[in-house]
């Protein structure tokens, strides 16, 4: 009896491993699958980490299943783990300690995961739900991670986990009963599993053929609503300081940018926002920095009609870049050496290096840069940055020795600046004139309006000249007027963003300026770039107008670091000297009334480190596990050499220590799809073996020498096909939405989720019921017949409301039941307990019994509680939850200790 | 199986006429004859302990005559425990007979097939652990000799509660030796009325009672109890609650397994008394209390309660949730 007892509870044991244990390691499995998926320090291999957790499980599974004593096992298991960490720190010295305690750590955490798993299967009624709501929480954590989130790839994530969760919930009355489940007859059982799995297929698949129009809808309107959700932003505002209508800025999808034409009106509105900082390696002879200011565009042309200032296509030797840097590839440069042609300047010019980082605010598809930028190359911005800049780009100007922030501004600011404006100042008086620009160059640049107020400015302009004849002293006397003070030592002309005696914008910008030279003396930087623009060429001087940033060195912290916040849009004048080429002449006065207080400088981004390799792939097949990938590339950028090969490689790409970023920002290795164009980038790195470039060798056989795998340290996702279409709607704005979206996605998911699960419940009664009578119908005449018909009737009279408490179900017959209903339970329970424990056989009179009791007991409950009341009672989940639940076991008492 | 239902229930029939309203406790007595145990009967003084036990054995002897009763019947002898009583006068003794020139052995009243043990916990542990030991062993040690008793022995203990003065309770090991310990409580309010309408007929029980079984007749419903059938599954049942007892939290010293043996055999007399020739699980839940409760402790007076009906409430319900197994 003894070893055969415990041989039985060792056979029950096995049967739980099979129906309890294996589908939770496989849940396990799943589930970290998901995590090595999204988390990088859990890349210890998938196996490895399975193999950890389902030892723990199995162990505890076990252990509890044979009723150890939890406080002493957990402490067993505490010190077992505190002896283990003292044997890996004091491993000699050549053991990797640290890579060999990260592994402990995380092998012994997903091991007491996997005890702390056990322990709950077995002691803990709803455990289930515990591990359900556990392993759902992990699932959604590691797939919000991932940037194409959408609904499908979160039910498919999610679906496991639902499924597991069913199942168990579906099991646990029957293994919480204690069952006993005979070996040798346990087919029948298993057929019931595997018949449940089957019922949750089909659920399941009725719910996607229900919800997926549903699903698709709710995507749609999602989509919509993030569209809308841009729509309201741009409407919202109005009331965030700026004024659309006056501003120097535009704002658009991708922040602000600058207009493109200048119209000069009465307001000007300011803000604080950060728009970009940059590092711009330009100083003085003595080291001290020298800003520049920042260009965005060149308006060339005083359109008349509209009175406003425009860019224009058709401009002689137009020395912008024109680029939108959002779209040359991480890394990759563009040059563009005609401008440093177009320029037209040969004297005191140096290469200039800057760096830009845009600040979410910022539009992001032109150039900022000092004038001349020639060539443009997108770097990563650092990850502890991304939060204030969404990309940036290194840019290469070829910039004019002569060329700085001051000359109105600061003017007096220190000696040293003084001194070096004279030193421009004389240099420039080597230009005479204009005799030996091309004729076209300096009309299109010299040309001015006639008639009416125009001619009254160019009168203005002409009695400035008769101090100065060279092209630099009309710039001064230009500046001087503009400086020029009244009788009682104060300046005539002033700053003010309320520019003007009108307030009405509409009114000719032309008599704006007029008001603003004869009348008002009061004005902003249009004004001023206006007003001298219009001066300088009636002077006949090649003048444009720029807008841009205006560029301030508010300290020497961070050399060479400059901050451009919104109010800092500006707009100034350049001026052409034959040799010089395009110089900056800022001629707005400074505000004297009224000096806001200066903005704090940031914390200059870290630069990122420098590659040695680029490869511009396409990833060919993507291994999640091992976090490799095979790549193909044509082209690379070597050293900084960008090459075109001749034939296309395919390496394999260890990217298994790599940053993955897609539209900027980090993702995960799981959203690399194959298919997919990659930027590929190797960092130069002391540990790496970089084979170094050779002179003369062919870049081919170069690249065969690169080691195998290559090892990436940043991955940019370029070509999500879909995204590649919806070009301009990155940032900050689709960012949002994104985040938005998912976990709007996220919430109606889990509403879905949780309602048919409900909805399940809820029927789940029925639907026991259904089953249970037609087990009735379909049962064998006699034992079996009478098995169903009191299961069923036990079912049906809880349902009814007599639920059985502790008695045994003959007491419930002979107290509860009968005297209630008027049946014949009683008869039939004592044939019933017969059949079920006495050795005779079935008897004539007891099929009559049996039938009659069968046939007696449905009437019996409508009778007594009518149709409506006994269906309703049908959906008290409590109810039948009850009926499902095990009594308090004394099992469960040990765990109280 | 249908001549031992008549006998039987002319036996709790015959009892029934003088004990009133107590048909559970006739019956726990009349099993605990027929699975060849022991029975003690707790309650207090005056409930009808006394008068049970008088009228089971005078049910089915002539009365307090001799070891073998003429008429088929059997010996009846009652012992009133009080401190001073010595094994002896139990046990009987020695002595010398001037005819024989010789000691010759007095049989004490345990010699008989039906004795009442009064009021027992009020003997000295001496006392008891004698008679407890004839009890288990069916046989009595006097100086070099042992006599066997006959194989129907039956030993009716009543005692008073063990809270009260003058009583040397009963240890653990000796309580186990009775197969069912019952306590009587007062009955109803009617009953109580019908009782002192009628209570002549008590005073004079002795007039009054009829044998209705033979001793015969006794040693073949022992027989018959032994052959009900008991299911493996409750067997199985019947371990999980001795093992539920021994682990349970709240139970200092769990079921024995000569307990469980007591139990299967309880039970089958049990399924006797009601008419069955198999048991239920129904029978399980009835039996616990008597024949299990009192062979172990509890860690506290609230388990004492509680404890045991969880275990086989427990167990009861799975057995019920159970469906039919297939015979095997």
């Amino acid at each position: 009896m003894d070893s055969g007892y415990k041989q039985e509870r060792f056979q029950q044991l096995l049967i739980r491993w099979v129906l309890v244990v294996m589908p939770t390691i496989a849940i396990g499995y799943i589930t970290l699958r998901f995590l090595n998926f999204s988390y990088t320090s859990l890349n210890t291999g998938i196996v490895s980490q399975t193999v950890y957790f389902s030892l723990g499980l199995l162990l505890a599974y076990s252990l509890y299943y044979y009723g150890a004593r939890w406080i002493v096992s957990f402490i067993i298991l505490w010190l077992l783990y505190l002896l283990v960490e003292r044997m890996i720190n004091r491993l000699p010295g050549e053991f990797d300690v640290f890579y060999a305690t990260a592994r402990f750590q995380l092998y012994s955490t997903l091991f007491i995961f996997g005890w702390v798993f056990g322990f709950l299967l077995v002691r803990v009624r709803w455990a289930y739900l515990i591990l359900f709501g556990v392993l759902t929480t992990v699932t959604l954590v590691s797939t919000s991670n991932t940037i194409d989130i959408s609904l499908s790839y979160i039910l498919l994530h999610l679906s496991p986990v639902v499924v597991y969760g069913l199942y168990m919930l579906f099991l646990s009355p029957l293994l919480t009963e204690r069952i006993e489940i005979d070996f040798k007859r346990s087919g029948k059982f298993f057929i019931r599993v595997g018949l449940f799995a089957l019922l949750i297929l089909l659920a399941f698949f009725i719910t996607e053929r229900l919800f997926t129009g549903d699903l698709k809808a709710v995507e749609k309107e999602l989509a919509a609503r993030g569209a809308k959700g841009k729509n309201n932003q741009d409407g919202s505002n109005k009331d965030d300081g700026y004024d659309d209508r006056n501003g120097l800025m535009d704002k658009t999808d991708d922040g602000y940018r600058l207009k493109d034409t200048m119209r000069v009106n009465s307001k000007m509105s300011q803000s604080d926002k950060l728009m970009f900082c940059s590092r711009l390696d330009n100083y003085f002879p003595d080291g001290s920095p020298a800003p520049l200011y920042f260009v965005f565009h060149y308006l060339t042309r005083y359109d008349r009609e509209k009175e406003s200032f425009t860019r224009d296509v058709n401009v002689p030797s137009f020395d912008e870049i024109e680029v939108d840097p959002a779209k040359i590839p991480m890394y990759y440069s563009y040059i563009d050496t005609s401008v440093i042609r177009k320029s037209m300047a040969n004297k005191l010019r140096k290469v200039t290096e800057a760096q830009v980082y845009l600040s979410e605010n910022t539009w992001k598809h032109a150039v900022l840069g000092p004038s001349s930028v020639f060539s443009v190359q997108t770097i990563p911005v650092e990850k502890d940055f991304q939060k204030t800049f969404l990309s940036a780009y290194k840019i290469y100007s070829f910039t004019s020795e002569l060329n700085n922030a001051y000359f109105v501004y600061n003017i007096s600011a220190s000696p040293m600046l003084e001194k070096i404006q004279e030193q421009r100042h004389d240099e420039l008086r080597n230009v005479n004139d204009y005799r030996f620009v091309n004729k076209k160059f300096v009309d299109y640049y010299t040309d001015y309006p006639s008639g009416g107020i125009y001619d009254s400015i160019a009168k203005l302009a002409l009695s400035l000249r008769s101090k100065a004849s060279k092209p630099v002293d009309k710039v001064i006397a230009v500046r001087d007027f503009f400086l020029k003070r009244n009788e009682n030592g104060k300046r005539i002309f002033r700053y003010t963003l309320k520019a003007g005696a009108v307030d009405d914008p509409n009114i000719p910008s032309s008599k704006m300026l007029y008001d603003f030279l004869f009348k008002t003396h009061a004005g902003y930087c249009t004004y001023y770039a206006g007003a001298s623009l219009f001066m300088l060429r009636a002077l006949g001087v090649p003048t444009r107008f720029t807008t841009g940033f205006a560029t301030i060195n508010r300290s020497d912290k961070n050399k060479g670091w400059y901050w451009f916040y919104a109010s800092q849009a500006h707009a100034w004048t350049q001026v052409y000297f034959p040799g010089y080429g395009w110089l900056d002449f800022d001629m707005t006065i400074g505000n004297e009334d009224q000096q806001s207080a200066p903005k704090p400088d940031g914390t200059p981004p870290l630069p990122p480190p420098e590659p040695w390799l680029v490869l511009n792939a396409k990833a060919e097949s993507v291994s999640k596990e091992k976090k490799q990938l095979d790549a193909s590339f044509g082209s690379l950028i070597y050293f900084n050499s960008p090459y075109l090969l001749n034939k296309t490689f395919t390496r394999p790409i260890d990217a298994s220590l790599c940053r993955v970023l897609y539209n900027k920002r980090d993702t995960t290795f799981a959203a690399i799809k194959p298919g997919d164009s990659l930027i590929i980038v190797s960092y130069k790195d002391e540990a790496k073996k970089i084979p170094q470039p050779v002179a003369g060798v062919s870049i081919e056989s170069q690249v065969e020498k690169f080691p195998t795998p290559i090892i990436a340290d940043e991955i940019h996702i370029r070509g999500k096909d879909k995204e590649a279409k919806k070009d301009g709607k990155t940032g900050k704005t689709l960012k949002q939405q994104e985040k938005k979206m998912t976990w709007q996605e996220i919430g109606w998911l889990a509403a879905k989720i949780s309602s048919g699960i409900i909805l399940l419940l809820l029927l789940f009664p029925m639907l026991y019921l259904a089953y249970r009578l037609i087990r009735v119908t379909f049962a064998r005449e006699g034992t079996t017949k009478a098995d169903h018909v009191y299961r069923a009737a036990l079912y049906r009279l809880h349902m009814a409301g007599l639920e059985r408490e502790s008695e045994t179900p003959l007491e419930y017959a002979q107290a509860k039941v009968d005297p209630f209903l008027a049946t014949t339970f009683e008869e039939f329970m004592r044939t019933y307990l017969r059949l079920k424990y006495a050795q005779g056989n079935l008897r004539a009179e007891d099929h009559e019994i049996i039938k009659r009791f069968s046939s007696n007991a449905g009437p019996a409950i409508r009778r007594k509680n009518g149709l409506i009341k006994t269906t309703l009672n049908y959906f008290n989940l409590l109810r039948a939850i009850r009926y499902f639940q095990r009594p308090q076991s004394t099992d469960n008492e040990t765990i109280s200790l | 199986m249908n001549d031992s239902t008549t006998k039987l229930k002319t036996l709790t029939n015959n009892i029934e006429t003088i004990i009133r309203g107590k048909p559970q406790e006739i019956k726990y007595v009349v099993a605990a004859l027929l699975a060849r145990g022991h029975i003690l009967l707790e309650d207090n003084p005056g409930a009808g302990k006394t008068v049970l036990a008088k009228t089971l054995a005078q049910s089915i002897s002539e009365g307090t005559i001799d070891f073998h009763s003429a008429n088929g019947g059997v010996a009846f002898k009652r012992i009133q425990f009080t401190p001073d009583l010595l094994p002896m006068d139990l046990i009987g003794s020695h002595i010398y007979d001037e005819s024989k020139k010789d000691f010759v052995f007095k049989k004490g009243p345990l010699f008989t097939h039906v004795l009442l043990a009064d009021e027992i916990n009020r003997a000295s542990p001496k006392v008891q652990s004698a008679l407890l030991e004839c009890m288990a062993e069916n046989q009595i040690t006097a100086g070099e000799t042992t006599f066997q008793l006959d194989k129907f022995f039956f030993t009716i203990a009543t005692q008073n509660p063990i809270e009260m003065e003058g009583t040397y309770p009963l240890p653990a090991a000796q309580l186990d030796r009775f197969y069912m310990k019952i306590s009587f409580g007062y009955v109803s309010d009617a009953v109580e009325f019908d009782i002192y309408s009628n209570y002549i007929a008590i005073n004079n029980g002795k007039d009054t009672v009829k044998q209705v079984l033979t001793y015969n007749d006794i040693i073949h419903l022992q027989q018959e109890a032994e052959k009900v059938y008991i299911h493996p599954e409750l067997v199985k049942g019947i371990v999980r609650i001795v093992q539920g007892t021994r682990n349970h939290q709240e139970i200092a010293l769990g079921c024995s397994t000569r307990g469980g043996i007591t139990f299967i055999k309880c039970l089958k007399a049990w399924a006797l008394v009601n008419q069955r020739d198999y048991v239920i699980e129904d029978d399980l839940r009835t039996l616990a209390q008597p024949v299990l409760h009192h062979r172990m402790i509890f860690r506290n007076r609230e388990a004492s309660r509680t404890a045991l009906h969880q275990v086989v409430d427990q167990e009861v319900n799975r057995l019920a949730k159970m469906g039919i197994q297939a015979k095997k």
